[in-house]
C-alpha cells in the first residue's frame, strides 16, 4: 500500500475514532453511564465498518484493493480445501483444454492469415454453378468470362487469374519429379501485395509467349529441392521438358488457405482461350480489387448483369450460370470447406465446457451450503450482499483461471497431438496450427465466462440466504434448504440433458460417417499399388503415341517380378472420374435438355483382373478391341439397373457425347460389378468403361496387383517409367489403402475426435451426477437415521434414494431427447449425401445415459442403506 | 440494514453542499461538523452522523477540502477539514445553481397549486 494511501486511511480512522469518543463524552456529560453512552453514540453513528469502507471507496482504490484481498482470501480458502480445489480446477481445465485445442483449428482455418495487409477491397470472383451444391457459388471461371469481367475497369481496377491445378515434371539433377504449380497472371502477386523473399515477381509482359518461361519458387520447394540456394535467381530449371528461368522465391508466410502450389508460372491467355469453345472450361480462380469508390453491391450487380448477358449470347455453355463475388477471407474459408466440421466440433466442446461448468457449479453450491454460517456472520457484521457475491465470484474466477492455466498446458499438448494427426492432405498440412494469440485470448475469455457460469448462481443464492436462519442453523445446516436442493436437481437435469444431446449428436455423426466409410467399395484394397502420370503434349502428340507409350509401359510392368496384373486407366477405382452424357440406340437417340449421364472411365484389358471388380455378364476388353475395331463398352450393374430396366444389356448400343468422345455407336459387351467412387455420399453411380485402345488418354493411372507388399515395388515401377522416358515423373505413388485413406479427407480423425469428446462428456456428467446425489444423500443422513429408527428397511432406503436420483435422470433424459430430436435434420442439411436419421442411436444413447445415471446414483444409495441408524442420529 | 446513503440523498450533492457551506465559516473537525449540521437542520433533516465521512472523503478527493492534523476541543488528536480555494469557487457555483433549482421547484409547485 502506498504511503499516501495509508495516510488517508489513518486520517479517516482518527477522525472517526475522535468523533465517537467526543460523542460518548458528551452523552456521559448528560448523565449516561459509559456503557450506555458508547452504545448510543455507536447507534447514532451508524455501521462504522460499512461507513469506513464506503469512505475508502470514495478514493477509488478500494475496488482493486478489496479485489486483491478477495483473490488472496479465495486462494487461501482453496488451499485449505485441496480436494475441492483440485476437482474443480481439473474439471474446468479439461473443459477449457478441449475448447482451446479445437479453437486452434478455428484460428488456423476460419481466421486465415492473408498475405498482404490492405486486402479489404480484394474480392474473389466466381461463377455460380446451376447445379446446387456446397461449392456451387465458388465455381472457377472460364477464360472468356475472365477477359469480359476484367475489361470492366470502372468496377474492378485489377483482376488476377489463377489456374491452380497444373502439374508437370520438374527435372533437377536428371531426376524428374511431379510437382503441382499454379499459372497466374503477372499481376497476381501485386494484387495480393506480396513481395518475394528473393528476386522479383512477374513483370507486366511476362505472359507473352516467348517471354513467359520464367517462374517463381515457393519457399518450401526452394528450401527442399534447391537446398535454400541463395544464388537460385537467374538459374535455369527444366519444367515439363522446357527451360525456365527462376526469377524469384516467395517468403514462407506467403500462403492462401487451400492453395498450395510449389511454384508459379505466368498464365498465358491464348487465342483459343478467347474463343466461345473455351467457355465450358471453367478452371480459373479470380481475385479482383474494386475500383476506387465502387461499393461491393455495385460490383455484384455489375457482375450479374455480365452473367445475364453471357447467358443470352452463349446459351449452350452459359445457360443458368451466374456470377458471384466474395470477400477474400470468406472465399478462402468456404472454398476450403472445413467450416461445417469445425462448427460441429466447436458445438461439441462448448457442450463439454457447459457440463464442466455445471459440475463446478454443483461443487460450489455444495461448498456454499457448508459455509452458510460463515457467510451469515459476514453479512451480520456489515458485509454488503454485493460484497459477498463478489467474493464468491472471485473464488469462481480464481478456480477458473487456474483451470484456464492448466487447460492451456493441456491444450498445448492437445494441439501438438492434433498437428501430428492432421496430415490427410497437403492443403491441410500447409496450414500452421499453433497456440497463437487468438487461441490464448479465446482461452482467457472462456475461463472468465465459465467462472461466471459456474459461480454466479451459487454466489447469488448464498448471498440471498436469510442471515438469521444461517446463524441459528446447526452445522449440518442447509439440509432443509429446499431451494438449494432444487437448484442441485436442476444442475443434474441440465447436465444429463447436455450429455444426452452431445452423445446423440456425435452418435448420429459417427454412425453416418461410419456408414460412408464402411460402404462396400466393390473391390479389395489390399495388394494394390497405384500411381499416376501425365503424358505431356510436348512429347506425346495424339492418340497413336499415347497408345504406344501405354503398350511399352504395360509390357515392362507385367515383366516386373511379383506383379500379377498390371493395368492402366483414366481413373482409379474409388477415385473421382468425370461423367459423360450418352444416348441409347432405339430409345433416346436425340439430345434432349437433360441427357442421362454416367461416369466414364477408360481402362486397359487387365483392369478388372487387377482390381478384382467382378465381371457379371459378357466379357471384358481384349486385345481385339483395338483402335479400328467396332467400339465396345462395359457398364456396371447400377447402369443396367437405372437405364436399361430389366433388359439384357449385352448388345445395346450407346453413343457417348463427352468432349473427346468419338461420334460413333458403341456396343455393350459386358456388365461388371459396382464400385464406389470417391464422394461424400453413400451411393453407387452408374458407370461406363471404355477400352483404352479405342479412347486413349494422356492422364494415366497405374494399377498393379502385387504378390507381396505393394510398397516393395515402388522403386522398380519408377525405374520402369524412367527407362521409357527419363523426364516423365511418376506422381501420387500410393498403395490402394493409402489412396482410399487420403480420399476420406480426415473423416476418421473427425470420428475419433468426436468419439473422444462424447466419452469425455459422459464421464464428466457421470462424475457430476454422482457428486450431487452423494452430497444430497449425505445431507440426509440424519433423516435416514430417523426413518430407519422408525422401521424403514434398508432396501426401502436404497429404493428411496435411488428413485430420487432416477427421477432427476428421467427428467434430464426427456429434456435432452427432446432437444436432440431435430439433430438428424440439422445434420442432413449440413452434410448432404449421408442419412443421419437413426432411431437406434437415440435408444442406445438413452440406455447408456440411464445406465450411467443409475450407476452414479446407486453408489450413494447403497451407502445410505448401509448406515447405522444410531450413528446417523448422533450426526449433528 | 438501512443504507445511510438512502437518507442522505435528498438530491445528490446536498450533503456535500452543506459540508462546504458549513466549512466556509471556519475549519472544523468531523464531530463539530456533524454537530453543526445536526443543530442547524435538526428537525428537518435526519442525517446519520457516519454518512458524513464518505462525503468528506469524496470532497477531499476532488480537492475541494483539505485535511490537516489537529487537536479536538477535548485535546484528542483528530483531523481538521478546511475549504480550499477550489472548494470556495465550487460552493459559489453550486449554491447559485442550487438557488436557481430551488426557485424553479418553488415556482412549479406554486403553479401547480394555482
Amino acid at each position: 500500500m502506498s504511503l499516501f494511501r495509508r495516510r488517508r486511511y489513518t486520517d479517516l480512522e482518527v477522525s472517526i475514532s475522535e468523533h465517537i469518543a467526543e460523542a460518548v463524552e458528551e452523552l456521559m456529560a448528560e448523565g449516561l453511564s459509559r456503557k450506555e453512552a458508547e452504545l448510543a453514540a455507536r447507534r447514532s453513528f451508524g455501521n462504522r465498518t460499512l461507513i469506513e469502507e464506503s469512505s475508502r471507496e470514495a478514493w477509488g482504490w478500494t475496488r482493486l484493493e478489496s479485489w486483491w484481498a478477495d483473490v488472496g482470501y479465495a486462494s487461501r480458502q482453496l488451499a485449505k480445501n485441496p480436494g475441492f480445489a483440485t476437482t474443480a480446477v481439473a474439471t474446468l481445465a479439461l473443459g477449457i483444454a478441449v475448447n482451446a485445442t479445437m479453437f486452434s483449428l478455428v484460428s488456423a482455418f476460419l481466421m486465415p492469415r492473408l498475405p498482404g495487409k490492405d486486402l479489404a477491397r480484394v474480392y474473389a470472383l466466381s461463377s455460380v454453378n446451376p447445379i446446387a451444391g456446397d461449392f456451387a457459388e465458388l465455381n472457377p471461371v472460364s477464360a472468356p468470362n475472365y477477359l469480359a469481367w476484367r475489361s470492366h475497369t470502372d468496377t474492378f481496377s485489377d483482376v488476377a487469374a489463377v489456374n491452380d491445378y497444373q502439374s508437370a515434371g520438374l527435372t533437377v539433377n536428371g531426376q524428374a519429379e511431379s510437382i503441382r504449380y499454379s499459372a497466374v497472371t503477372p499481376n497476381y502477386f501485386g494484387l495480393l501485395q506480396a513481395r518475394p523473399a528473393l528476386g522479383r515477381t512477374f513483370a507486366k509482359d511476362e505472359d507473352v509467349p516467348g517471354r513467359n518461361h520464367v517462374l517463381v519458387l515457393s519457399y518450401a520447394l526452394w528450401a527442399g529441392r534447391f537446398a535454400s540456394d541463395a544464388g537460385i535467381v537467374g538459374r535455369t530449371v527444366r519444367l515439363g521438358r522446357e527451360d525456365y528461368t527462376v526469377i524469384g522465391v516467395m517468403p514462407e508466410d506467403f500462403r492462401l488457405l487451400g492453395f498450395v502450389p510449389q511454384l508459379w508460372t505466368p498464365l498465358t491467355v491464348t487465342a483459343a482461350d478467347r474463343s466461345a469453345a473455351a467457355r465450358p472450361d471453367r478452371d480459373l480462380y479470380l481475385f479482383a480489387r474494386l475500383a476506387p469508390g465502387v461499393t461491393p453491391a455495385q460490383a455484384r450487380s455489375q457482375l450479374s448483369a455480365l452473367a445475364r448477358r453471357a447467358e443470352i449470347e452463349y446459351p449452350s455453355s452459359e445457360r443458368r450460370w451466374g456470377a458471384s463475388m466474395q470477400a477474400l477471407p470468406e472465399f478462402l474459408i468456404r472454398n476450403f470447406g472445413i467450416r461445417k466440421s469445425l462448427v460441429v466440433l466447436m458445438m461439441t466442446v462448448s457442450f463439454i465446457l457447459l457440463i464442466a461448468c455445471a459440475n463446478v457449479a454443483g461443487l460450489l453450491l455444495t461448498r456454499a451450503a457448508r459455509r452458510q454460517k460463515e457467510l451469515a456472520i459476514r453479512l451480520s457484521i456489515g458485509a454488503s450482499r454485493m460484497r459477498i457475491v463478489r467474493q464468491l465470484l472471485t473464488e469462481g474466477l480464481v478456480i477458473s483461471l487456474f483451470g484456464g492455466g492448466a487447460g492451456l498446458l493441456l491444450a498445448y499438448a492437445g494441439i501438438a497431438l492434433l498437428r501430428a494427426n492432421l496430415s490427410f492432405n497437403e492443403a491441410v498440412n500447409a496450414v500452421p496450427i499453433a497456440l497463437d494469440r487468438k487461441v490464448l485470448a479465446y482461452a482467457m475469455t472462456i475461463s472468465v465466462v465459465s467462472a461466471l457460469l459456474s459461480a454466479l448462481t451459487p454466489a447469488v443464492k448464498s448471498a440471498r440466504s436469510d442471515v438469521n436462519a444461517g446463524l441459528k442453523s446447526e452445522t449440518r445446516g442447509a439440509s432443509a434448504d429446499a431451494s438449494q436442493s432444487r437448484l442441485r436437481a436442476l444442475l443434474v437435469v441440465s447436465e444429463i440433458a447436455l450429455a444426452l444431446v452431445l452423445l446423440t449428436g456425435s452418435g448420429l455423426l459417427i454412425r453416418g460417417i461410419f456408414q460412408l466409410e464402411h460402404q462396400d467399395l466393390g473391390f479389395p484394397t489390399d495388394h494394390l499399388l497405384t500411381a499416376t502420370l501425365k503424358l505431356d503434349a510436348a512429347q506425346y502428340q495424339g492418340p497413336a503415341e499415347e497408345r504406344l507409350f501405354a503398350k511399352k509401359l504395360l509390357t515392362r510392368l507385367q515383366q516386373l517380378p511379383s506383379v500379377s496384373n498390371a493395368a492402366l486407366s483414366s481413373d482409379l477405382p474409388g477415385g473421382d472420374p468425370s461423367s459423360s452424357s450418352f444416348l441409347i440406340k432405339g430409345e433416346r437417340e436425340n439430345l434432349t435438355d437433360a441427357p442421362p449421364t454416367a461416369l466414364d472411365v477408360v481402362v486397359t484389358s487387365e483392369y478388372f483382373e487387377a482390381t478384382r471388380i467382378p465381371v457379371l455378364r459378357g466379357r471384358v476388353f481384349t486385345s481385339a478391341d483395338e483402335a479400328n475395331a467396332p467400339r465396345a463398352v462395359l457398364v456396371n450393374q447400377e447402369f443396367a439397373r437405372r437405364f436399361l430396366g430389366g433388359r439384357n444389356p449385352l448388345g445395346i448400343q450407346l453413343k457417348l457425347s463427352g468432349k473427346h468422345a468419338a461420334n460413333t455407336w458403341s456396343e455393350i459387351v459386358g456388365v461388371v460389378g459396382d464400385s464406389k467412387t470417391d464422394s461424400e455420399d453413400v451411393r453407387i453411380d452408374p458407370e461406363i468403361y471404355e477400352a483404352f485402345a479405342q479412347h486413349p488418354t494422356g492422364s494415366l493411372c497405374l494399377l498393379l496387383r502385387t504378390v507381396g507388399s505393394p510398397e516393395a515395388l515402388i522403386s522398380s515401377v519408377r525405374r520402369a517409367v524412367a527407362e521409357i522416358d527419363p523426364e516423365l515423373p511418376l506422381a501420387s505413388v500410393a498403395t490402394m489403402r493409402q489412396f482410399v485413406e487420403h480420399n476420406r479427407r480426415g473423416n476418421p480423425l473427425f470420428v475419433r475426435i468426436l468419439g473422444m469428446f462424447a466419452l469425455l462428456a459422459l464421464i464428466m456428467a457421470a462424475i457430476g451426477i454422482y457428486g450431487m446425489v452423494a452430497y444430497s444423500t449425505s445431507q440426509r443422513t440424519h433423516e435416514i437415521g430417523i426413518r430407519m429408527a422408525l422401521g424403514a428397511s434398508r432396501s426401502g432406503i436404497f429404493r428411496t434414494v435411488l428413485s430420487g436420483g432416477l427421477k432427476t435422470a428421467a427428467i434430464g433424459s426427456a429434456a435432452g431427447a427432446a432437444l436432440a430430436l431435430p439433430l438428424p435434420r440439422v445434420f442432413d442439411a449440413m452434410f448432404s449425401g449421408i442419412q443421419f436419421g437413426a432411431p437406434i442411436v437415440y435408444l442406445v444413447v438413452l440406455a447408456v445415459i440411464v445406465c450411467v445415471a443409475s450407476a452414479a446414483t446407486c453408489i450413494p444409495a447403497l451407502r445410505a442403506s448401509k448406515l447405522d441408524p444410531a450413528q446417523c442420529l448422533r450426526v449433528q | 440494514m438501512s443504507n445511510s446513503a438512502d437518507r442522505r440523498d435528498l438530491f445528490s450533492g446536498a450533503l456535500e453542499l452543506m459540508i462546504l457551506h458549513t466549512l466556509r465559516l471556519k475549519p472544523m473537525h468531523g464531530y463539530a461538523l456533524a454537530k453543526h449540521i445536526k443543530q442547524v437542520s435538526e428537525d428537518l433533516l435526519h442525517i446519520e452522523e457516519g454518512s458524513l465521512y464518505p462525503a468528506l472523503q469524496r470532497l477531499l478527493k476532488e480537492g475541494l477540502l483539505e485535511a490537516e492534523s489537529g487537536v479536538s476541543a477535548k485535546g484528542r488528536p483528530t483531523r481538521i477539514y478546511r475549504l480550499t480555494g477550489a472548494g470556495r469557487r465550487h460552493l459559489k457555483r453550486e449554491a447559485s445553481s442550487f438557488d436557481r433549482m430551488l426557485t424553479g421547484i418553488t415556482r412549479v409547485l406554486a403553479a401547480a397549486e394555482a
